[in-house]
């Protein structure tokens, strides 16, 4: 049933041609890669500050406000282009369970995300960061990397992407 | 290609770190991800930097002084994608040395982007005060972004021109 999903969506005629021309396959790489690479940094920003290693005379609420909506903006771009080049070669992505790991990272790293905005606001009323906030800063910066090694090794162990 | 060029990569790819990362499993992927780490760091932190001068989003919020303490966590993620690309290149050193895309992007974009990148950093901090940001941040601003953005695009295209 998903083998099948993924086999229409290999021969859909815009992700044939996304995938099947050099420089439209050449673009949906620029766009993943730039795109993670602000979500990531952006992200990273946000929770050093929130660790104390970015500017402390630097609003968190204030940082966290200006540097999510290019978060947000750039982790679409990057879910429409992974998902288009994964659509171009979906049934070998079956089965394949670090490209599964590679998900469910990225998954809990958004969830970091999530929480970190909803919960920047109440940590920056406090006189100093709790231990908690800065637990989930921590493990958000893990979880991107995390991402990006699952990342890599998709085709490093799997020779599929 | 001149003739010494290529000699060092072939010197350099059969070093022992090189043909030790080249040999193993893990260490390549790795050594990519610390490439790929640093870039998140370098290139975000720009990009933010870039569209702060363009004056895009900066309506939403208060004004936020980006510049210094951005700059310090850039850098950071400047060397360590440095590192990252430096042991990924000696890996095969020789095959780099001899690819159009790589050479354009090491030999003309970096250095570019470099360098718009320093003049940034030097009269951004100026420029953030001004109640207007000046056209001449906006120019600077956009060539950066370009800039970097052409460098992934070179980066991208080894692989096809190689």
């Amino acid at each position: 049933m998903i083998l099948h999903f993924c086999r229409w969506l290999q021969d859909n005629g815009l992700v044939s041609f996304l995938n099947g021309t050099a420089w439209t396959a050449a673009a949906m790489e620029i766009i993943h890669y730039f795109s993670m690479f602000i979500v990531v940094g952006a992200t990273a920003i946000v929770d050093l500050r929130v660790l104390g290693a970015v500017g402390a005379r630097q609003d968190a609420r204030e940082l966290a406000d200006r540097l999510y909506p290019w978060i947000w903006i750039s982790l679409t771009l990057n879910v429409l282009s992974g998902f288009t080049m994964f659509a171009g070669t979906a049934p070998s992505y079956y089965g394949n369970t670090i490209f599964y790991d590679k998900l469910m990272v990225i998954l809990l790293a958004v969830l970091a995300n999530i929480i970190v905005l909803q919960q920047v606001r109440k940590w920056n009323q406090l006189p100093s960061m709790p231990a908690w906030a800065k637990l989930i800063a921590f493990v958000s910066i893990v979880l991107w990397i995390g991402a990006i090694i699952a990342g890599v090794e998709v085709p490093a162990l799997t020779g599929v992407g | 290609m001149d003739g010494s060029l290529i000699s060092f990569g072939h010197w350099l790819q059969n070093r022992e770190f090189a043909l030790a990362i080249a040999g193993s499993d893990w260490a390549y992927p790795f050594v990519q991800v610390t490439h790929f780490t640093g870039l998140s760091l370098w290139v975000g932190t720009n990009v933010i930097v870039d569209l702060t001068l363009l004056g895009v989003g900066k309506k939403s919020s208060e004004p936020v002084q980006f510049s210094n303490i951005l700059f310090i966590w850039n850098w950071i993620g400047f060397g360590i994608a440095v590192i990252g690309g430096l042991l990924l290149f000696s890996v095969s050193a020789e095959t780099y040395l001899t690819n159009i895309a790589f050479l354009t992007k090491l030999g003309l974009l970096i250095p570019l982007g470099l360098l718009v990148h320093i003049v940034i950093q030097r009269n951004a901090p100026a420029w953030e005060k001004l109640s207007e940001i000046p056209r001449a941040a906006k120019i600077a601003g956009i060539t950066d972004l370009l800039l970097w953005l052409s460098v992934a695009t070179a980066a991208v295209l080894i692989p096809y021109v190689g």
